[in-house]
Parts: structure tokens; C-alpha cells; sequence
């Protein structure tokens, strides 16, 4: 790794009186606190962006260094050249079958809208690929790449959205809203943002009662953020030392609200410092980067040191959903972000900088994606809605339907047989 | 056999499933060293540590959704809530998160939501509340709410080793004013099963948890005046058991329908649908609901007890509805 690409941490001071955790620093810290914040990017874009009045109408005006030359990517310190080559392919796989979606959606076969993580792939991809198999994720409606990375394929999702009786849900939810807690290790995420955060920390609770420390992730964006439940899940998983890796994925845009408007800290990164676990920005647009961060936070959690923030800054490019053509977006930031569009980015680095792919085998690869979405997108249109009495039933886990057994192990918590049941009758709470 | 209060049934209850099963763990708000706000969890970090015992920070929607999470990796999490009137705070968790899995995603939730409810304490608008039927309405989760010690103890082992969330609401009022001969072994009470709390011909009341006491007061005060009254202890809110409703209906022909929750939106309600859905022909008489006011719990003894019904005004309905 080249020198210049060594990460530089930026430091926050507060003037906080907070217990000193060493003590040769202690008579310090007790009037000043250091604290770090992890940086990988090679590129820092600061915009300011207005709401302005502009004759009958209110818009955004962006302002800052739009003209910024578009960054290399940095070299991992981790990846292979094969599995750079797989993070790439799973990247194409995850926008090839956008597209498909956008074009099913456009022939009438998709039920509701579609959800597009354009600009995001090597978020969603990168970071599933730093988790094992036997490892959890939960992902947000953006992160249909990372389902892919997870081992669903392409015609899980577009059953999904075409509402047909073989989708993982059977019909029964739309999306990526679809998990498995047998194989594929993936909690389904519900509509409402944040709610995911407290239960991929109870996984990792689950699986350290079973004796095995595992890394979690999951997502929130910089809107979901603003939720009440993202602070109690992170802070839970902070005191309990769980291994949660929380993407904090800073699109810029929660539907049509700009992250200004969410939030005051400069980078949501540094919310890490207020739960006292590590944060680290990293380029959303950057696999490499992404991997590297996800990686060494997923190492950190199977030591059991607990959770890490990652902040990935990056841009949605396109609407809240199909029907939203997000036109309140400044052209500027589209055209900004366009530029260091992750996959084109990727597939030079691949190709032209490091040379680990030919152009024909990069075609090759391509060919092979477009393959798969062909017969994928034909299996998925070919197949049947569900019967209508298949609403029915399901509700409860009844009659032998699951097994519920320890997914790790069976817990070998000791009691100690000395201690017996209390008969106290304490002060307590309205007798 | 020994003699043991509703509370000690329950701690018993979670004891003995701890003991019998390592995946069964509790999580909630003091309920460690402390023992819980009310007691129920005493002595239980002593025997099985703090890693099956674990005290959390005050935030109901990451004890439910880690108790979730935990649930999905094959655990039996036994979550705590202070007082049931704060499970507002982790309303989304229950109702969108935990009660859809199964129906959405076919995973099963196999976690337990317990912890204090209901008034006649002085407990005022947030220490009081009986917040089951939001819960009711929710499908995908099971409701319940134990009258007696015994039931407390078998309810609670069935919950626990029940694949599904339950929701179990333990009336504070009966925590230590209950007292009873409890088996010491193992047993269940199956959920979903009502009970004949008491044998009576002439008029049914259906009810659940601290009422239950009520109606048999009342009771016996009736049949000294000749009035058998046949009582019907839910137990289960969620399934609700639909056959021993319409049983003791076909049998008494009068139905009062009594609860401490608010009138409104109650139990009550939909018990009188089911009636006249399953045993219409078999009415002679009006269903009457005896319920609380349409009110927030109020504070001062005098209000409250006005709040609440009480066994003077099941003896005047009841005798009402014998005119019939």
C-alpha cells in the first residue's frame, strides 16, 4: 500500500470530565479528551447546500468544490486480486439487476414500486463480502447487493417485487424485505428505519451465550439515523461489548430531506465518540475501502471487542423510489457523484491500474452476469402469483412447523447450585 | 405442597425453565443484583450469573429487539418490561418487527414479553395501565394474563417453551395478595385454555386476571341469594378460547363480561361478537359489559375506585340481568 494512502485520523477534543481509563493519562484526560476518528478516504467533498427561494418556487442550491478531480481507488490491505474480482462482480450483478427490475417494472410486472441502490453497490457488496458464513446481516431497502452477496440470487428479489408465490416471503412481503435464519443468515428488515440495529445486536448476544463471538452488521442511512431506536440499539450493543458492524450509510438525501437537515455534526462518524466505540469514515464509492473498514470491524468483533460505526459517504443517484424522479437533487451533486460512479471506477482500477482483468476477460464477466439476470428474469416472470387463500395461515409457529434449536451450540452456562430461591419480601414498588 | 404468592409462582416459573433449558435467559431493567423493580427476577443472578441475567439500559425497544435477535439464534430470551405501561416504547419492535416475522419470513420468534400490569394500587396514569388489547389486535403474537399462583407458574413455563412471542401480563395487584398451594414439580398450563374458576347455572361471567377475584366475591355474596354464578377465567387473551366461551353461554343463558381494561376497544367487545357468532339462539338476556371507565387511570384511591368495577356493581347487574 502506497504511503500517501495511510489513513489520517482526525481528532476531537472535549472539555467533558469523564473517568480516566488509564492511569498515566489520568490526571489529563480529566481536562482533556482525545478521541479519534478514522479516515480512509482519499478525497474529503464538503458542499454547503441551501434552501432558497427562487422566484415562485423553493429549491436546493449546492455550493463547494464540484469540479474536484474524481479520486483513484485505494488499494486494499486486505483483498486478494480473485476476490477483488468477486466484490466487482457481485457489484455488477446488484446494478445489472436494477436495471432488470426498472425495465420489469416498466412492462407492468412489478407489484408497487422499486427500490434502486444505485451509487451504493460497493457499499452494499463490499461490506456483505467481509462477513463469514456463519456471521448475520440485516439489510435496508438499498442493500439488495448485499442479499446477492448473502447467497440469494436475482430471481429472489424479482419475485420479491413481482409479488409471486415462489419469492422468499411467498408472496407475502415485497422488496428486500426477506431473510433466512436456516442457511443464509440474514435478518428481514421492516419498513420503519433503525429497528434493525437492537436486533443484529441480540443476534450477537444469541451466539455469545452459545460461546462464540460473531460480527453482526447492518445499515442505517443518515435520515434512519435520526431515530430513536438507531441511539438504543448502538448504545446496547456498545455496553454489552456486542459485535455489531452499524453502516451508516450518509446518501445525502432521506427521500427528499437533505442531511443537513438531520443532523448537526459535521460527519455522523462521530457519533461513535458519544457511544464510546470506534468510528470510521470511509468512501462509499470505494469497495476497497469499504472491505478494509468491514473487515477490521468484523475482526473486532470476533475478539469481542464489541461494535464499530463505519460511516460511507456516497450519493444516491437516483430517486427515494421508481416514482420519484428527485428532482429537488441539484444537478451539480448528480453530476459530481457521477463521476465517481463505484463500479466504472472499480472495473478501471481492475482492469487498467492493476491489470487483474483482460478486457476480455472483464467481458467474460460481464457476459456471464447478463446470463444470469436472462435466465433469473425468465424464471421469475414465467413462475405463479400465489393462490389467494395462501394469505391464510402462517401467522404462528404452530404443529411442528420450525425446530427451535441453538444455532452455535448449546449454552454451557454454569449455576451455581449453592444459590437458592429467595422468599424475600422487599421494599418494593406499589405493594 | 407449598404455599406460594402469585409473584413467587411466577419466579419459580422462570426458575425452573432456566434450570431445565440453557437457552432460556432473562433480559430487562434491574432485574439483576436488584432483583426487579417488583422482585419477580430475585435471587436468579445469584444462581445463574450475569450472562443469562442481564440488566440493560432504560430502552424497551432494544430489550425487545435484542430479545428478538437473541430468539432467532435458537434462544428462549425472557424480556422484563418495569411496568407493562411502558411497552408503548417498544410498540414497533412487538407489533411490526417481532409479531410479522413468522407470516413474513417464516422465522420463529420464541421470546417472552413479561412484566406488571394493571391498577388498584395507586399506581397512577403510568404505573396502572392494562395495555392488553393492543396486543390482542396484533396477529402473530399470543396474550396472556394469569389470575391464580398456580396458573402464573404453568402459564409462564408454557410461554417460555412456547415457539411464538408471548405477551404476559402479571397483575400487580395479585403479586402478593394471592397465596396458594403450588406443586412444586413440573407442570403447565396450556395456552389458549380457559378454566371454570366456578361451577354455577343460573348466569356466566367471563373474565380475566385481577376481576376474576371480583366475580367470585360477588359470587358468593349472589348465591346467598339463591344466584349461581358460573365463572369463566380467560387465562388467554390471545388465542382466546372461543369453545368455553360459547360452552358456559349454552349453559347459563346470561353473560356479563367483566375487565379492568377501558371499556372501549376491550376484551368485552369481542367476546360479544363471539357469543353472537357461536351461541345467539342460546341468549336470554342482554350481554352486559362491566369494564373501567373510558378514562386514563386516575391517581387518588377515591378515583380510582370509582375507576375500577368492583363487586358491588357485579352484584347489581348481575341481579339486573336475572330479571330477564
Amino acid at each position: 500500500m502506497a504511503k500517501k494512502n495511510q489513513p489520517k485520523a482526525a481528532r476531537y477534543n472535549s472539555n467533558h470530565k469523564r473517568s480516566p481509563t488509564s492511569q498515566p493519562d489520568a490526571e489529563k484526560a480529566l481536562h482533556q479528551r482525545t478521541y479519534k476518528i478514522l479516515d480512509y478516504r482519499l478525497e474529503k467533498p464538503s458542499f454547503a447546500l441551501r434552501q432558497i427561494r427562487d422566484g415562485d418556487a423553493v429549491r436546493y442550491d449546492v455550493s463547494g468544490r464540484l469540479s474536484a478531480p474524481v479520486p483513484p481507488i485505494r488499494d486494499s490491505k486486505y483483498l486478494s486480486k480473485q476476490q477483488c474480482v468477486e466484490i466487482y462482480r457481485w457489484m455488477l450483478l446488484n446494478r445489472k439487476m436494477e436495471g432488470a427490475l426498472e425495465n420489469l417494472y416498466k412492462q407492468g410486472k412489478v407489484v408497487g414500486g422499486v427500490y434502486f441502490g444505485l451509487g451504493q453497490e460497493a457499499c452494499s457488496c463490499a461490506s456483505a463480502y467481509a462477513l463469514k458464513r456463519d456471521e448475520w446481516l440485516g439489510p435496508l431497502i438499498r442493500n439488495q447487493g448485499s442479499l446477492l452477496v448473502r447467497g440469494f440470487s436475482a430471481r429472489d428479489v424479482m419475485m420479491q417485487y413481482m409479488a409471486k408465490a415462489g419469492s422468499p416471503t411467498k408472496g407475502r412481503d415485497a422488496s428486500s424485505h426477506f431473510g433466512d435464519t436456516d442457511k443464509r443468515n440474514v435478518v428481514a428488515p421492516i419498513s420503519t428505519l433503525g429497528d434493525l440495529i437492537p436486533v443484529l445486536a441480540g443476534v450477537a448476544l444469541g451466539a455469545r451465550l452459545q460461546g462464540k463471538n460473531i460480527a453482526v452488521m447492518t445499515y442505517i442511512g443518515d435520515g434512519g439515523q435520526s431515530t430513536g431506536v438507531t441511539y438504543e440499539g448502538l448504545n446496547f450493543a456498545a455496553v454489552q461489548n456486542l459485535g455489531l458492524v452499524l453502516f451508516v450509510e450518509n446518501n445525502l438525501w432521506g427521500y427528499s430531506t437533505p442531511a443537513d437537515m438531520q443532523f448537526r455534526v459535521k460527519d455522523l462518524a462521530e457519533r461513535a465518540i458519544a457511544y464510546g466505540i470506534p468510528g470510521i469514515i470511509v468512501d462509499g464509492t470505494d469497495a476497497c475501502q469499504v472491505y478494509d473498514a468491514a473487515h477490521e470491524a468484523c475482526e473486532r468483533a470476533r475478539r469481542g471487542e464489541g461494535p464499530t460505526l463505519i460511516e460511507a459517504k456516497m450519493m444516491r443517484m437516483k430517486g427515494h423510489a421508481i416514482h420519484d424522479a428527485a428532482e429537488y437533487v441539484p444537478k451539480p451533486l448528480f453530476e459530481y457523484w457521477k463521476k465517481r460512479d463505484p463500479i466504472v471506477r472499480f472495473e478501471d482500477y481492475l482492469v487498467r491500474v492493476q491489470k487483474w482483468l483482460t478486457a476480455a476477460e472483464n467481458e467474460k464477466i460481464v457476459a456471464g452476469v447478463d446470463e444470469e439476470l436472462e435466465t433469473d428474469r425468465e424464471f421469475a416472470v414465467a413462475s405463479p402469483m400465489p393462490e389467494p387463500e395462501s394469505a391464510a395461515g402462517g401467522v404462528y409457529c404452530e404443529d411442528g412447523c420450525h425446530e427451535v434449536k441453538p444455532k452455535y451450540a448449546m449454552p454451557k452456562l454454569g449455576v451455581l447450585k449453592s444459590a437458592r430461591r429467595k422468599q424475600s419480601e422487599a421494599a418494593v414498588h406499589l405493594k | 405442597m407449598p404455599t406460594l404468592t402469585y409473584l413467587e409462582a411466577i419466579r419459580q416459573g422462570i426458575w425452573e425453565e432456566m434450570e431445565r433449558d440453557p437457552t432460556v435467559f432473562c433480559i430487562g431493567e434491574d432485574i439483576g443484583i436488584y432483583g426487579g423493580a417488583f422482585k419477580v427476577t430475585d435471587g436468579l443472578i445469584d444462581r445463574f450469573g450475569p450472562e443469562r441475567v442481564i440488566d440493560t439500559p432504560i430502552a424497551e425497544s432494544a430489550i425487545v429487539g435484542a430479545a428478538f435477535g437473541a430468539a432467532l439464534t435458537g434462544m428462549r430470551p425472557v424480556a422484563e418490561f418495569q411496568f407493562m405501561d411502558f411497552i408503548g416504547c417498544a410498540f414497533n419492535q412487538i407489533t411490526n418487527m417481532v409479531a410479522k416475522a413468522h407470516y413474513r419470513w417464516g422465522a420463529p420468534a420464541p421470546l417472552v414479553i413479561r412484566g406488571p400490569s394493571g391498577g388498584n394500587v395507586h399506581g397512577g396514569p403510568f404505573h396502572s395501565q392494562n395495555p392488553e388489547m393492543y396486543f390482542v389486535h396484533t396477529p402473530g403474537l399470543k396474550v396472556v394474563c394469569p389470575a391464580t399462583a398456580y396458573d402464573a407458574k404453568g402459564l409462564i413455563k408454557a410461554a417460555i417453551r412456547d415457539n411464538n412471542p408471548v405477551i404476559f401480563f402479571e397483575h400487580k395487584y395479585l403479586y402478593r395478595r394471592i397465596k396458594e398451594d403450588v406443586p412444586a414439580d413440573d407442570y403447565v398450563v396450556p395456552l389458549g385454555k380457559a378454566r371454570i374458576a366456578r361451577e354455577g347455572r343460573d348466569l356466566s361471567i367471563i373474565t380475566y386476571a385481577a376481576m376474576v377475584h371480583v366475580a367470585l366475591e360477588a359470587s358468593e355474596l349472589l348465591s346467598k341469594q339463591g344466584i349461581e354464578i358460573e365463572v369463566l377465567d380467560l387465562r388467554t387473551l390471545s388465542p382466546l378460547d372461543r369453545i368455553a366461551i360459547a360452552k358456559t353461554v349454552r349453559k347459563t343463558s346470561k353473560v356479563i363480561v367483566l375487565h379492568e381494561d377501558v371499556r372501549t376497544g376491550g376484551i368485552a367487545g369481542e367476546i360479544g361478537a363471539i357469543i353472537h357468532e357461536e351461541a345467539f339462539d342460546a341468549l336470554d338476556g342482554p350481554i352486559v359489559r362491566l369494564t373501567a371507565l373510558d378514562t386514563p387511570v386516575p391517581f387518588s384511591p377515591p378515583q380510582e375506585e370509582y375507576f375500577l368495577p368492583k363487586v358491588t356493581d357485579v352484584v347489581r347487574e348481575a341481579r339486573r340481568l336475572m330479571a330477564y
